[in-house]
């Protein structure tokens, strides 16, 4: 029996159909085929059946690619990245500020055409940084910059600066266009958190799919349990919608998960039991396993528009040298078998990368071998539609703002520039209040 | 706002929201109370006979050994299942529901600290100092070895203070975001400066003078805070710690309160000079006069209050990996915000793991358990009595029960009960 709410519904499944046609196709494929081993643990829901379905659809969406094929990945980098240390200038200044942390030549990886190095751990992007695939935004911050992780990171995700917002600059995107690319209907899979949830997907018409650890999504019955009809049930508790409010979105939860656990099963789990990630150089660690299910997400092509994925662990107030190298290694690892991924399978050319932070750090060490919160960050870009090789603005270690680096590019203009690449011309527009143009990358 | 018909809606509520769970029986006992004497109970069992309990830890010895990884594990482990069984078993829930609260507000992981008896005097300090004089609650973590270490204070000296931990003092502890400036920041981690914690002499922790720095600094308008009693005296008497910490614990037990519900527990805070049983009391009271709004529960409450409600025999090892499986792990918050919030005991992840962490518990119910009885017999009204919610069930729910087929299990009733404790109405207290 099939168990997406859009074939329980009856009347849904013909709306969501008519969306997409290669994502139609896939839904109804993954859906039969994962049926009989539903019961099992995490065992993968797809069978080969899926798997050919999977080929056959990313296939005919390459043979005619459109700008509704790209997707959008935002790598949170969550904590404060230190913005100084991943992108190191070869200034005086920044070595007298760090006796114990700066990193010097001897260390670091050279980024042709700049007075920059790159840390070292990041030395398996430097392909990416000479192939002109991969650019760098220095000083980057939100106007108002907070120094709280909190209030940083709510800022980062809003795009709206100094004030509290109840959407994400990704989720009013996705309301804005949810009409045109879908034709009104919310998708869950179109917008999908790995790692925890992002406030910066959420939206007023859309609900994204969050999944904290991609290798524990599943549905579990016991042994001896018709689970179709169990599934079904807890399916019917979702409608009809009641009143109140929190009721319901409990409510609203159910049927996205079952849609997202049906299809990601495919994604997450059916090469782990060949012991695919086991074999990976990194496996095990944040960024590489959440990057490599990301990859797996978008080779599948069932519509998925923008990604979020949540690395934490960069707030290095202390012992800073080998946290932050441990940290960034699994940041480039993952980037870099990521990239290698979707070259094999084709979908390089559909894919942008953007890594957030929501503050920079101090530029002065603490005594703990370490740094404190500070003020302008460091974002990287990649993707074929980059110019890459550049690093845009600067840290402006002359002119620091109370120790800290001061703004030189406002983040929402490097978020403009993603959105007219994920959504095409005017992608950007109406999704910030008085945002600064584009920033040209 | 969750208005209330009956004495029953009332103390389901506050059970609900204060305690780990009723077994069958309880609710009637409570409901005999009253609204008014279920408080009492709640907020000082003490005065209703029952005694004070021992730390969870109290009898137990953790003989560390950095030889042996496999007996240092199996101890960590021993350590946090102690803790369980005392949510599951105590007389006294109240305790431990703010034990929870601080633990959750402070948010010391053993990840990061990683030696596991200073991470149980700090949840200790946290269940001891719970209840009483805010000042010393906070005075007490302040230099306790467990956040000395989690927020980098033990290398924080007068050369080169490092700010992790008088930031979050200010905006995570005691004055709430917008309360402060920069220049507090600065001036907290000064005046905190020079202390330390051996390792080698059993965690124990000292204050170093030569590592500080005595100069006086202006800490939220106060002058001449050089040290751990002038910060708190100074961060304790702004007034938006009273209200800060009221508007944390009353969104805890009661959800998305008004702001003239914060302040007037605020109020009454202040006016019992900090003491946290009046802030504690006052807060139940309010929920039970119709302040509440319907909340999310996290995956602890959720889990260990179907236990109880069921009776459901779950080995501590299986209650470890449920409670990671839902995203909810003991002692480990993700980071210094403490445990995540609605939105992601909302989100698929969550969801799935519910459902998933439901049927398991229905498997493990004895067969004369009355949940599982009222299960079997389609007496909705009963079950849902039982779990807490004497309201009934949503009507979706309810449909969705009337239309399971009693053999979708082996056992009968199972089905239901997985499918009643999974549902949408029991995430929601």
């Amino acid at each position: 029996m099939p168990i997406s709410r859009r074939t329980f519904l009856g009347g849904a499944a013909g709306t969501a159909a008519a969306g997409g046609g290669a994502w139609a196709t896939l839904l109804r494929g993954s859906v039969e085929a994962a049926s009989p081993t539903f019961s099992s643990a995490t065992a993968p829901l797809a069978s080969t059946t899926t798997t050919a379905a999977i080929a056959e659809a990313s296939q005919a969406t390459r043979a005619h690619l459109s700008v509704t094929d790209r997707v959008l990945v935002v790598l949170e980098m969550a904590g404060g990245n230190d913005a100084l240390n991943t992108l190191v200038p070869d200034i005086g200044s920044y070595h007298d500020a760090r006796p114990q942390l700066a990193l010097g030549d001897g260390d670091l990886v050279t980024l042709s055409g700049t007075d920059y190095g790159l840390h070292p751990a990041l030395g398996g992007l430097v392909p990416f940084w000479d192939g002109k695939m991969m650019c760098a935004v220095a000083g980057v911050a939100m106007p108002q910059q907070s120094r709280s992780h909190f209030q940083a990171m709510d800022a980062w995700r809003s795009g709206v600066p100094g004030a509290p917002s109840q959407t994400g600059w990704l989720g009013r995107w996705l309301d804005l266009t949810i009409d045109a690319e879908r034709n009104g209907i919310d998708d869950p899979l179109r917008a999908i958190a790995l790692g925890g949830g992002s406030q910066a997907l959420v939206g007023v018409k859309t609900m994204a799919t969050s999944i904290r650890n991609p290798s524990h999504f599943g549905l579990i019955t016991q042994p001896g349990t018709d689970a179709d009809a169990l599934i079904a049930a807890f399916l019917a508790t979702s409608s009809p919608l009641v009143a109140e409010p929190t009721l319901a979105a409990a409510q609203q939860a159910i049927p996205g998960t079952l849609d997202a656990v049906t299809l990601l099963a495919a994604a997450s789990s059916d090469e782990d039991e060949l012991g695919f990630i086991n074999q990976t150089p990194g496996a095990g660690q944040p960024a590489v396993d959440l990057l490599a299910t990301a990859a797996r997400i978008i080779e599948m092509g069932i519509g998925t528009r923008v990604l979020t994925v949540n690395v934490g662990g960069f707030d290095t107030h202390a012992g800073q040298v080998d946290n932050h190298d441990a940290l960034l290694r699994d940041v480039g690892l993952g980037l870099e078998q990521f990239f290698a991924r979707l070259e094999e399978s084709g979908d390089l050319d559909r894919v942008m990368v953007m890594t957030t932070s929501e503050f920079g750090r101090r530029v002065r060490e603490n005594g703990s071998g370490g740094t404190d919160h500070g003020n302008g960050g460091l974002q990287f870009v990649f993707g074929p539609a980059v110019s890459g090789g550049v690093v845009h603005g600067e840290y402006g270690l002359g002119l620091l703002d109370d120790g800290d680096i001061p703004l030189a590019i406002d983040t929402r203009s490097v978020y403009q520039a993603a959105l007219e690449w994920v959504g095409g011309d005017g992608a950007g527009d109406g999704v910030f209040e008085n945002a600064p143009a584009r920033l040209a990358i | 706002m969750i208005q209330f018909n009956s004495t029953r809606e009332t103390v389901a509520f506050l059970a609900r929201r204060a305690t780990w769970g009723l077994v069958p029986g309880e609710l009637d006992e409570l409901e005999a109370l009253g609204v008014e004497g279920t408080i009492d109970l709640l907020v000082d069992p003490s005065g209703a006979g029952i005694a004070e309990e021992p730390s969870a830890w109290a009898d137990w010895e953790y003989t560390y050994d950095q030889s042996d990884r496999d007996l240092s594990r199996a101890q960590t482990l021993e350590a946090l299942d102690r803790w369980r069984n005392r949510l599951q078993t105590t007389q006294r829930p109240l305790d431990h529901q703010l034990a929870w609260f601080w633990h959750d507000h402070f948010a010391v992981s053993l990840q990061v600290v990683r030696y596991v008896p200073a991470m149980l005097d700090h949840l200790d300090l946290c269940w001891s100092l719970g209840r009483g004089d805010f000042r010393k609650l906070i005075r007490a973590v302040t230099t306790d070895a467990a956040m000395l270490v989690f927020l980098d204070g033990t290398t924080s000296t007068g050369a080169a203070p490092n700010e992790n931990f008088g930031r979050e003092l200010l905006e995570l502890y005691t004055v709430g975001i917008n309360n402060f400036n920069e220049a507090d920041v600065k001036a907290a981690a000064v005046a905190l400066t020079g202390w330390n914690v051996r390792p080698r002499f059993g965690w124990d922790t000292r204050f170093v003078p030569r590592r500080h720095d005595d100069t006086p600094q202006t800490l939220l308008g106060v002058e001449r805070v050089h040290d751990v009693d002038t910060t708190v005296a100074a961060v304790a008497s702004s007034p938006a710690c009273s209200v800060f910490i009221a508007s944390k614990l009353g969104r805890y037990l009661l959800g998305d309160i008004d702001n003239s519900t914060i302040f007037a527990l605020g109020s009454t805070f202040e006016a019992a000079d900090l003491d946290i049983a009046t802030l504690v009391r006052a807060t139940l009271a309010a929920g039970a006069a119709g302040k509440a709004t319907p909340m999310v529960m996290a995956p602890l409450p959720w889990l260990l209050q179907s236990i109880k409600s069921t009776g459901a025999l779950v080995e501590t090892s299986s209650l470890a990996r449920a409670l990671g499986f839902l995203g909810q792990p003991l002692a480990n918050p993700p980071n210094v915000g403490g445990y995540p919030g609605a939105s992601t005991w909302l989100a698929s992840s969550a969801t799935a793991a519910r459902f998933s962490v439901a049927t398991a518990l229905a498997t493990k119910v004895p067969a004369e358990s009355p949940a599982l009885v009222a299960a079997r017999g389609g007496d909705w009204a009963g079950l849902a009595d039982l779990l807490l919610r004497p309201t009934g069930f949503s009507e979706p729910t309810l449909a969705a029960l009337d239309d399971l087929d009693d053999s979708v299990t082996t056992r009968p009733g199972e089905g239901a009960l997985a499918l009643a404790l999974a549902s949408p109405d029991l995430l929601i207290a």
